[in-house]
Parts: structure tokens; C-alpha cells; sequence
């Protein structure tokens, strides 16, 4: 099973990036989980039309209880992509990051791996790790890998380096590590250089370039991937190219394990 | 309203269960929490705290700790502790506060142990849960980790008792009359799990022949050691004559054949039923009159256990309603949860016979017979006086000559 979590700075494009990868897996004959861990809970929303799944925080401050049924908060989308959103208090109030935790309990109570058996599992994590919670998805058990993905801009790289750095405060206890950098462009001065560089210092490959593209945008219109709308688009073909890499090199790490 | 208790107290909390079921096994047990649990523990919940050494801790987790996350501190604190006292292995309790600030306090045990060579778990509790989860996810743990060398079965018949702590049996003896049960039906004693055995007992505990299951806590405990060493299981507690018969003859057979796994008390049909007319019994002739049940408050091995002995020898029909943890193979048909206290006022309504904890008296119609079980992890030691030894206590004078204390209130409206 691959387990990935994607990491990065607020509205950088992580639900985008993430969004178009499950495609991409789903389209490669994949069964995908996608688990959005933003109180924002739109990660997986351009995989269902537009129409966003009831996030768990929403479906416990409605009925003050633990859902019993997986499908009361799991919702299938493009390709088959199980959608699953975390959600978070209402703003200004209660642990976010507590509420990442709990909802992975809830999962596993549910039994979500076994009864889904999964090839691929994304998890949709915000911005810079704020609290505990928001490093639960890399935990022991939860994402092998981390994708960090940035801009050239400033902010983003000073988000993807706190990644970064709380993944080596964890080094000591078996949890995920960086696999490396999808650079998803602003159109910045110099954005690749940049991104090089900081990879290059922290010995990280960057593992795909996304233009800006318009047809991101106008698909996100109509509540769909590029991947959905337009599978033959070049950004198309890059989140799919990205997937197979990803595929590939899992693989290769298990038949270096047997 | 859900989890809300209005008239009666609480039961104690996983964390308390973990320290209960580990007091005796000498591990550094750590509460990862604010100063303040570990004296609701020791005075509350813990009998032997006062008699007997155990390695129980708090860690005293600060406002700033918790506000940066520091698990450093914890592990120093840990990591010099152990260092110090040479403890057999080392607990870490989560508690509301690492709950809340999402400490992944397996990953820490993981480190302590890396740093001391010490086994070390680290326990996802979190003070809200029930002491019957902290039973089980000790139990569980310590059986997972320690009870794993290759061993063959003794060559005496021999049994281990599993669930066994103070929280469900008290110090009233119960403990020592269950092995003298055992030994009866010609058992060896194995490892009991966990009150009188050392860790190195428990280590041995594949040798054993058949797993007594004396409480939900036991269950996972007694499932891995099947899985482990395929030994059967059989859950029941020795009450009453007539049970503790049959459970004997289950385990008998468990032991010789590796027969199935299964709660003595199932295989009790309901007083009442067709084909059976014990003895004439003018006192038992009145009492059975009644239409109403006696209802057995508790932990379901104990009340299930006590219920099916009632109905036995007794041939009253009886209900058990069970507020904490347990899993449908642990009751009976009929038998039901009740984890809130609005399910228990509910399930009273025009109770006439009731057997629970003294605390419970508050929520039963005034017209009922009350029959105290005290439970000492729901009201701690405040019943100590009255707190029997029931596998001792013939059945018909408990509930035919029990004097009744004075009765209080019971609930509003
Ligand atoms: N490569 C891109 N080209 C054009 N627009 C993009 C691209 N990546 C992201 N966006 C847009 O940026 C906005 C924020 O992206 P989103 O994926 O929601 O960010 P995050 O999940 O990191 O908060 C979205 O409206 C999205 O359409
Ligand atoms: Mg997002």
C-alpha cells in the first residue's frame, strides 16, 4: 500500500495537487482513499462534482456522537476515490489538530484499511505542522512518505522548511519522511532556481514541476480535476506521470524488501 | 442526556485500569499528567497502595509542557527514573492532557526503551475511557509482550486466571477462594493476571492448560494467549453452587479437549424455562411469584456470572445491566449495556429487585428490594465494610436473609 501525506503552506495547492494524484491513481486502476486533514475540508471536493463530503467534526456537532457507518462520512468520487474530509471546529474555538487524532481513531475503528483494502492512501495535511495534531498523518501506521509542495514564494518555502524540520524532530520515532518537493508554480522570479536550491540543501529531488495553468482553474469551475476534465491536458499528463513515478518507485522498494 | 451523571458517581478511568492491572508486575508505571491524578488513584482506587511497594508515578506535566509540546522533559524524567529503579519494564499512561495535545506516547516508549534497553509501552489512554479498557489494553499489552517464549503445556493440568484486579474483586478474599476453586477441580495454579503473580509468571503463562476469563479486562489477554499457544478459554467467576459446578465442568473439559471458547454462564437457560423443578423451597416459591426480575448491576463476567447463579439455584430470573466495557460474547440474551445513567433510571422503572453498587440506590424505585454488591470501581472504598466475598456467600441468604441497609431517595421525577 502506498500512504502519502502532502504537506505545505496554506493555499499553496495542496488539495489540487492531492485532488489530481487520487485521479491519477484512480485513472491507473487504483483503489484510492483520499483523507483531507484541513479544517477548510475542500481537499476532495473537485473529486465529487463540486458537492463536498460531511466532514467528520460537522457530522459529530450534529449528532453528539461517533458515526457507526463508514459511508456516513465517506463519499465516492471520480474513479471510484473514496473521499474523506476531517473538517474542524467552528473557527476561533476547540484543537483542530485534536480533531485530526480523533478522526483517525474513528477510522480505524471503523476498520476503514481493512474493509476498503486500498492500493493508494493521500492524506491532505495543512500548511506548516502547527500542533501535534497535524503531524498525526505521519505517525507510525499512517503516511510512509511526505510530499511537500511549494512555490517559489517566500512564505512557502519557509512553510515546507518547518516540514522539514518537525519530520527530523521525529526522526528518532519511526515515523514518515520527506520523499520530496512538488514544485507548483507561482510564476515568481527565478521560482525554479529557487526551489532547487532549497532542495538541493536538504538533499531533496523535486519530484514534479506543475505550471500555473488556467485549466486547473476552469475545471475547478465545475467541480472536477484536469485529470477528469481533461486527461490529454500537459498538466494532466505531469499529475500522471508524477503518479506512475510514485508507483513505480514503490515497487522497487518491495522487491528490494523481499 | 449522554454522558451525563447526575445522582450516582462514575467509574474509574482507563488510566486507573492500566495502574491497576500493572501494580504488581514491577514496571515504572507513569501517569503522563497533571499533578493530581495519582492521589485519585491511591486514595480511590487502589486498596493495595498502602501494603504493597509498586513503582506508580505522575509525570506532572506543566501548563508550558503542554504548551510546547515538550516530550523531551518526559523522556529524561523517564529515561533517569529507570536508570535509578531498574524497573522490569515501563508504562507510559496517556491522560486527558497528552489527549489533547495529541502525544504519541507509543513513539515516546519507543525512544525510552531505544535509551534504557528496558521494554517499554506507551498506553493510548486518556482519563475519559473506562477503567475496563485500561484493564484490557494492559492485560493485552503485557501478554503480548512477555508471554511469548516457546513453552509446552505442564505437566500437572494447570490454569491462569485472567482479569483479576482489585477494581472488580476487591481485597475480600474473592481472589484466593477462586484459586481454591480451582485447585478443587485438580488445577495446578498458573499465572493469575493479574493479583499475586509475578511478571515472570506471566511470562509462562503459555504453559497452562486453560484461561479463566474472570472480567472483560481478561478477554484480549486470553484471545492472544489462544492464538499464541492455542489455549482455551472459558469466562465465568465460581459463584453459587450450582455455577461454579458447571463452570468447573466447562473448564475440565476446555483443559482436556481444547473445547471452545466461550462464557460459562451462555450455556445457563433462564430460570423459568421448561424441565426444570428444583427442590421445594417455600422461601424461593414466594420470591419466584414475582414476575420482575432481579436486575445484577456491573462488570459482565461478575454480574453475568452472579446472575446465572441466582437463576440456577434459585430459579429467579434475573437481568444483567452492564455500564462499562464489554463484548456481546460476555452476555447473556436479554442481558444489556447501559452506558449512560438515563439508560440505568430507564431500566429500573418498576424494578423490584435490584443487585448493584450501594451508589446505585439513588436511581432505584423506593418499593424495591436492594441487594449491595459493592463495586469497588464505582464507589472506591466507602463500602469496604460491606464489600463480601460472594463466591463464598451462600446465594439463598444473600438474597432471602440479607438484612437491607436504610434506603435514601430515589431519583426525582
Ligand atoms: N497549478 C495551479 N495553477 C492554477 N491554479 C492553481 C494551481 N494550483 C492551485 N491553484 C489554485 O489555488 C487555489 C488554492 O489551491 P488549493 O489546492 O485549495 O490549496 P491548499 O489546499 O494548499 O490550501 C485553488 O483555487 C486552485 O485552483
Ligand atoms: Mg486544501
Amino acid at each position: 500500500m502506498l500512504k502519502l501525506a502532502i504537506y505545505g503552506k496554506g493555499g499553496i495547492g495542496k488539495s489540487t495537487t492531492t485532488g489530481n494524484l487520487a485521479a491519477a491513481f484512480a485513472v491507473l486502476g487504483k483503489r484510492v482513499i483520499q483523507i483531507g486533514c484541513d479544517p477548510k475540508a475542500d481537499s476532495t471536493i473537485n473529486l465529487l462534482g463540486g458537492t463536498p463530503a460531511v466532514s467528520v467534526m460537522d457530522y459529530m456537532r450534529e449528532h453528539d456522537e461517533e458515526p457507526e457507518r463508514l459511508d456516513e462520512i465517506a463519499k465516492e468520487g471520480f474513479g471510484g476515490v473514496l473521499c474523506i474530509e476531517t473538517g474542524g471546529p467552528t473557527p476561533g474555538l476547540g484543537c483542530a489538530g485534536r480533531g485530526i487524532i480523533t478522526t483517525f481513531s474513528l477510522l480505524e475503528d471503523l476498520e476503514l484499511f481493512e474493509t476498503r483494502d486500498p492500493d493508494v492512501v493521500l492524506y491532505d495535511v495543512l500548511g506548516d505542522v502547527v500542533c501535534g495534531g497535524f503531524a498525526a498523518p505521519i505517525r507510525e501506521g499512517y503516511a510512509e512518505d511526505i510530499l511537500i509542495v511549494t512555490s517559489g514564494e517566500k512564505m512557502a518555502l519557509y512553510a515546507a522548511n518547518n516540514i522539514c524540520q518537525a519530520v527530523k524532530n521525529f526522526e528518532d520515532r519511526g515515523y514518515a519522511s520527506v520523499k520530496g518537493i512538488i514544485l507548483n508554480r507561482r510564476n515568481v522570479e527565478n521560482e525554479r532556481e529557487k526551489v532547487e536550491a532549497f532542495a538541493a540543501e536538504r538533499g531533496l529531488p523535486i519530484l514534479a514541476d506543475i505550471p500555473r495553468s488556467d485549466d486547473i482553474i476552469r475545471f475547478e469551475d465545475e467541480g472536477k480535476t484536469v485529470i477528469e476534465g481533461g486527461p490529454d491536458l500537459p498538466v494532466s499528463r505531469i499529475y500522471l506521470n508524477l503518479a506512475r513515478r510514485l508507483l513505480a518507485d514503490e515497487e522497487g522498494q518491495k522487491g528490494q524488501d523481499t | 442526556m449522554r454522558q451525563v451523571t447526575g445522582l450516582t458517581s462514575t467509574y474509574s478511568s482507563d488510566e486507573f485500569g492500566i495502574c491497576s492491572a500493572l501494580f504488581e508486575l514491577g514496571g515504572l508505571v507513569v501517569m503522563h499528567d497533571a499533578s493530581g491524578c495519582n492521589s485519585t488513584y491511591t486514595t480511590h482506587d487502589e486498596p493495595r497502595w498502602y501494603d504493597m511497594d509498586s513503582m506508580v508515578y505522575i509525570s506532572a506535566v506543566s501548563e508550558i509542557e503542554a504548551i510546547m509540546g515538550d516530550d523531551d522533559k518526559l523522556i529524561r524524567d523517564v529515561v533517569s527514573a529507570a536508570r535509578e529503579l531498574k524497573p522490569r519494564f515501563t508504562a507510559l499512561i496517556g491522560a486527558p492532557i497528552p489527549y489533547m495535545i495529541g502525544t504519541d506516547l507509543p513513539a515516546v516508549a519507543g525512544i525510552v526503551e531505544e535509551e534504557t534497553g528496558i521494554p517499554s509501552i506507551g498506553f493510548p489512554a486518556n482519563g475519559m475511557g473506562l477503567y475496563t479498557k485500561g484493564i484490557s489494553m494492559a492485560l493485552a499489552a503485557v501478554t503480548e509482550r512477555f508471554a511469548q517464549g516457546e513453552t509446552g503445556r505442564s505437566r500437572e493440568p494447570s490454569m491462569n486466571v485472567i482479569g483479576l484486579t482489585p477494581l472488580d474483586f476487591s481485597l475480600n478474599g474473592t481472589a484466593e477462594s477462586i484459586w481454591r476453586w480451582a485447585e478443587a477441580l485438580g488445577f495446578r495454579r498458573g499465572a493469575c493476571m493479574a493479583m499475586g503473580s509475578s511478571l515472570d509468571e506471566i511470562s509462562r503463562a503459555g504453559e497452562a492448560h486453560v484461561n479463566l476469563v474472570v472480567s472483560y479486562g481478561g478477554l484480549e489477554a486470553a484471545r492472544i494467549l489462544e492464538r499464541r499457544y492455542g489455549t482455551p478459554w472459558i469466562a465465568g467467576v465460581p459463584f453459587g453452587k450450582a455455577f461454579a459446578e458447571r463452570l468447573g465442568q466447562l473448564v475440565l473439559e476446555a483443559a482436556g479437549t481444547g473445547g471452545r471458547e466461550m462464557a460459562a454462564y451462555r450455556s445457563v437457560p433462564r430460570a423459568g424455562a421448561a424441565g426444570r423443578d428444583p427442590a421445594p423451597n417455600p422461601a424461593r416459591d414466594a420470591a419466584r411469584g414475582k414476575e420482575s426480575p432481579l436486575l445484577v448491576v456491573g462488570e459482565s463476567v461478575y454480574s453475568a456470572s452472579f446472575a446465572a447463579a441466582v437463576e440456577l439455584e434459585l430459579n429467579i430470573p434475573t437481568r444483567v445491566l452492564c455500564p462499562v466495557d464489554t463484548e456481546d460474547v460476555l452476555l447473556r440474551e436479554g442481558d444489556r449495556r447501559t452506558p449512560e445513567e438515563d439508560d440505568l433510571i430507564e431500566a429500573f422503572r418498576g424494578a423490584e429487585r435490584v443487585a448493584a453498587d450501594p451508589l446505585f440506590r439513588q436511581l432505584v424505585p423506593e418499593t424495591a428490594e436492594f441487594f449491595d454488591l459493592p463495586h469497588e470501581a464505582f464507589s472506591g472504598r466507602i463500602y469496604d465494610r460491606v464489600n463480601r466475598n460472594m463466591v463464598d456467600v451462600p446465594l439463598d441468604g444473600f438474597i432471602f436473609g440479607g438484612t437491607k441497609a436504610p434506603r435514601g431517595k430515589g431519583p426525582r421525577g
